[in-house]
């Protein structure tokens, strides 16, 4: 029981972090790219990496979820 | 371990098992590498067809890359194994849309097993600590005691950090899309889990596009300037 829990809590936390974050970068991004279009390809680019640093926080919070997923009874 | 996957051997080379993911990535190798081939084999000036399709690719390479890593010897010394991880980690990735692929028995794609995205991250592991000794020599040891000696610690740890993060981010988002069709599969099969696999085909794309990208920026901060 404490164990599901714990699984569930570590992924759906570790999403509202990621997604906030993600939020605020995307929306900087679009804004730059609105304002100064011909940047547009420079912006996506640190956008994905920007992204994929944040994601990765938000995976590390899904594999201890896996984790716990293997040791429920 | 494999988080409860199969792991089977199919046939031992001489001391080696071979498992269904071994025998993946050979097939996704002989299909690369026969594409390849062919498109190579009968070169012509003007290129048509396959031959053109492969010039693209790397004139577009090339060029993404050198604007990414600012030094264009660095940039083409390169981009041809960063190309190679975008090729591969592609149809790795798209090998797991065969229909029902996460819950047939040997048909899950090689980079949901972390033992293959571990291995290509230590690749870059090495690879980036090539390109600095290569470009700056003794003196890229001195960027891990920069700005100074009480941030040896950070900048070790900084250093495993890196092919960690990229082996659980590729790990982690073929891994958790592979269970969340075997689960819908499961729960309402056909229709629901083939809208999650169109969203998969843009999954695999981008997770091959960063793994490329961030390799090629870890590279270029150990090559470039600064250090």
């Amino acid at each position: 029981m404490g164990v599901a829990l714990g699984a569930g809590l570590a992924v759906s936390i570790a999403g509202i972090g990621g997604g906030i974050g993600m939020g605020v970068a995307g929306g900087k991004a679009f804004e730059a790219i609105a304002r100064q279009p011909e940047v547009g390809g420079d912006v996506r680019t640190l956008l994905f990496i920007t992204l994929a640093f944040i994601e990765t926080l938000t995976i590390y919070g899904l594999l201890i979820a896996f984790m716990l997923v293997g040791k429920i009874e | 371990m494999t988080f409860g996957m199969w792991d089977g051997v199919l046939f031992n080379l001489g001391p080696i098992p071979v498992d269904h993911l071994i025998f993946t990535e050979w097939v996704l190798i002989a299909l690369i590498g026969i594409v390849a081939i062919s498109a190579t084999k009968n070169m012509q000036m003007v290129p048509r067809g396959l031959q053109n399709a492969f010039e693209a690719i790397i004139i577009f390479t090339y060029e993404f890359f050198t604007q990414l890593m600012d030094e264009e010897h660095v940039a083409k010394k390169w981009a041809p194994l960063l190309t190679s991880f975008f090729l591969f980690i592609l149809c790795s990735n798209y090998s797991g849309l065969i229909p029902g692929a996460a819950h047939i028995e040997g048909f899950q794609p090689p980079t949901s097993n972390w033992n293959v995205t571990m291995t290509l991250a230590v690749i870059t592991f090495f690879s980036i600590h090539i390109a600095g000794f290569s470009e700056h020599g003794a003196h890229y040891l001195h960027h891990f005691v920069s700005p100074s000696w009480a941030m040896l610690p950070l900048n070790l740890v900084e250093e495993v950090a890196h092919p960690l993060s990229l082996t659980v981010r590729l790990f982690g988002n073929i891994f958790g899309e592979e269970m969340v069709i075997a689960f819908l599969m499961f729960m309402a099969p056909f229709l629901i889990p083939s809208a999650i696999m169109g969203l998969s085909v843009l999954l695999g794309a981008i997770q091959a596009v960063v793994f490329t990208i961030l390799s090629s920026s870890y590279i270029a901060a150990a090559a470039g300037a600064g250090h």
